[in-house]
């Protein structure tokens, strides 16, 4: 017990970086800018509304500064007999205690001013994710170090960030991969999609009509007018394709600054990855927190014969709401490109129980499962094409219906010539989707629950699914959902799994 | 694994429940048919009696459907009349458990074993109508030898 009150009385010493208000106060401020613009040029209407404004952005600015520097100095850490302690506050104190055993992993994060300033924002994880993660800003490099040694004394030796040329090195992103990445996933077009969100928020869209009726008769569109249908048919077109381009543009652009020289390393048995060119991200992947490796492979991965990898990490899912979502927003890169042919060494790195080499024993759907996916496909698309087939075509419609029941026995054929799932010694395997196809790689004994399930349809088919619930996901993505298995199968195989957890 | 039924009190307590959710929507058509006039009468009759019918036959249907077994590995729980399912959880995967007991359930005796798993699409299952000392009893069996973090 005298541990325990020793416990109890620990009082944390250390203090944060002194610039810590500075980092408090930007991101206070970053997340004010938005609004502010926005009150700024689309809200002040009125010339005395105009004038308020610099009084009430320095009282908030005051404001800000205050609680930025009553954060820095009232806040404590330190390293107890048996965990992190962290004291925030003095009038509501809260003191919270993170077990040394339970922190998973002590991730950095670096934007252009930490990297000026030699610091870096801390996040302590803990495998139950949401809440009782800590976040610790800012640090200099020093503390972090520290920090890292006291934690993982006893259940691993000290991470050394200043000489990574001693950790092997799994994968480098060159720019040119980066370039590929960034035209396969296309992530420009999410911001495209959030800035127009903003502007119709702002009112933008709304603006006045005056102004493009003075637009439409500018000369250049008058010319267009002249040139007839065909014409402007084809600008339309160019209009369209220069518009995607620049999409892929800038998903290019985003790609190779926020995975810039993207690095996976292996650190004594775990890896860790380095990427961002302004924000410096250094995340490490536990190895026994890795509970799935995801491989997926669009269209473009195919053209480019490139695959992208991710994992699964446990505590990504817990936490409510937003934090959550911001958490899911944030994919746990394996390799967010690779060739296909280095994805097995990969996977592997990251589930030492999967063994590349050996090829899995493939199993297919439940024999009838064909012509059950095409039944209810064709079904289902025929319900909803009926209607506005008759509404433009009346009487031609009827020629819709055999594209679309073609379509159907596409689908269903491809549906169940790319799905297969194979059980090995450690791992379960699931791969599925035609268009995009997905590989699901579960390691056997990271099993959370496991749940047959059959519906009419399947009964009266003998087939059943199988979900194979792990942590770490989003609750739509996660683990393994086989649908069309045989019933007889989907059972032994439930027992199977359930039979190897053993903890 | 063996599979055994859960208490047959619980099937009082989902006719009763069933009874009471009947009784919102009869209450409202009935307010409407006061309010309107006498034509719309059917209505509210046939709710009550769907709703009365429901509530008497589908609590026997899904008491025969609902089993549980317990052994060293885990625990398994089947249920569903047309949709059924049988749920799997690995007895060191359980991270915490509840037993749970509302108002009509305490008049039956009976409660609800909640198993909170570290799961994402499964993270709660729930084993309604068991006896509460039954609950109990299995609630501190489940946890006994789970020591583990469970991830």
């Amino acid at each position: 017990m005298a541990s325990e009150a020793g416990a109890a009385d620990f009082q944390p010493a250390l203090r944060l970086h002194r610039s810590s208000w500075l980092f408090a106060l930007t991101g206070s401020v970053r997340q004010l800018v938005l609004p502010l613009i926005a009150i700024l040029v689309f809200g002040a209407r009125r010339d005395d509304e105009w004038f308020g404004t610099p009084f009430v952005l320095t009282i908030f600015v005051g404001a800000m500064l205050i609680r930025a520097l009553w954060h820095q100095w009232t806040y404590r850490y330190g390293f107890g007999p048996r965990g992190l302690v962290i004291r925030e506050g003095v009038i509501f104190r809260n003191v919270r205690q993170i077990e040394y055993s339970r922190i998973e992993n002590i991730d950095t994060e670096r934007g252009p001013l930490h990297r000026l300033m030699r610091v870096a924002q801390v996040r302590v994880q803990t495998s139950t994710g949401g809440k009782p993660e800590a976040l610790i800003s800012v640090l200099d490099l020093g503390a972090v170090q520290e920090m890292r040694q006291r934690v993982f004394a006893d259940t691993r030796p000290i991470a050394e960030e200043s000489k990574p040329s001693r950790e092997p090195q799994l994968l480098h992103l060159p720019p040119m991969e980066l370039v590929r990445y960034g035209l396969i996933n296309n992530r420009g077009m999410i911001l495209v999609a959030a800035g127009a969100g903003f502007l119709q928020q702002a009112g933008f869209f709304r603006v006045n009509r005056e102004v493009i009726d003075q637009w439409l008769h500018t000369s250049a569109l008058t010319g267009v007018a002249g040139l007839g249908m065909a014409m402007q048919i084809v600008l339309a077109v160019l209009v369209v394709i220069s518009a995607l381009i620049a999409v892929r543009i800038l998903s290019v652009v985003l790609a190779l600054i926020t995975l810039h020289d993207f690095t996976l390393t292996r650190h004594d048995g775990d890896l860790r990855a380095r990427y961002g060119l302004l924000t410096r991200i250094a995340l490490t992947l536990r190895t026994r927190r890795i509970q799935a490796v995801h491989q997926s492979e669009s269209l473009l991965h195919r053209l480019f014969g490139r695959v992208s990898l991710d994992v699964d990490l446990a505590g990504d899912s817990g936490g409510e709401g937003e934090q959550r979502n911001s958490k899911r927003m944030k994919t746990r890169w394996l390799a967010p490109v690779c060739p296909t042919a280095a994805a097995p060494a990969l996977i592997a790195s990251a589930l030492p129980v999967f063994d590349p080499a050996a090829p899995p024993d493939w199993q297919p759907l439940a024999p009838g499962a064909r012509s059950r996916i095409f039944r209810r496909g064709a079904l289902l698309s025929l319900l909803i094409v009926a209607g506005p087939s008759w509404w433009y075509l009346r009487g031609e419609a009827v020629f819709s219906f055999p594209i679309v029941i073609a379509l159907a026995g596409m689908h269903a054929h491809l549906y169940v010539k790319y799905t297969r799932w194979a059980l090995e010694r450690d791992v379960l395997l699931f791969q599925s989707g035609w268009l995009t196809r997905r590989l699901t790689i579960v390691p056997r004994d990271r099993v959370q629950s496991l749940n047959v399930s059959e519906s009419p349809f399947d009964r009266r088919r003998h087939m059943a699914s199988l979900s194979v619930d792990i942590a770490g996901g989003s609750a739509m993505s996660a683990g393994v959902h086989i649908r069309y298995l045989p019933a007889d199968v989907a059972r032994r195989l439930a027992a199977a799994l359930h039979a190897t957890v053993k903890g | 694994m063996e599979t055994a039924h859960v208490d047959r009190a619980v099937i009082s307590v989902w006719r009763w429940q069933g009874v009471l959710t009947t009784l919102i929507p009869a209450i409202w058509a009935f307010g409407l048919v006061i309010r309107f006039g006498v034509p719309g009468l059917f209505a509210p009759l046939l709710i009550v009696a769907v709703g009365l019918t429901l509530s008497w036959v589908w609590p026997e249907a899904y008491y025969r459907r609902l089993r549980f077994g317990i052994d060293a590995s885990g625990i398994a729980i089947e249920r569903g009349i047309f949709w059924r399912s049988r749920i799997t959880v690995p007895r060191v995967r359980i991270q915490h458990t509840d037993v749970s007991q509302g108002p009509l359930q305490r008049r039956f005796g009976v409660g609800t074993l909640k198993l909170y798993t570290a799961g994402s699409r499964y993270t709660k299952i729930e084993l309604p109508g068991l006896a509460h000392a039954e609950a109990l009893a299995l609630r501190d069996a489940l946890l006994a030898e789970s020591g583990d973090s469970g991830v």
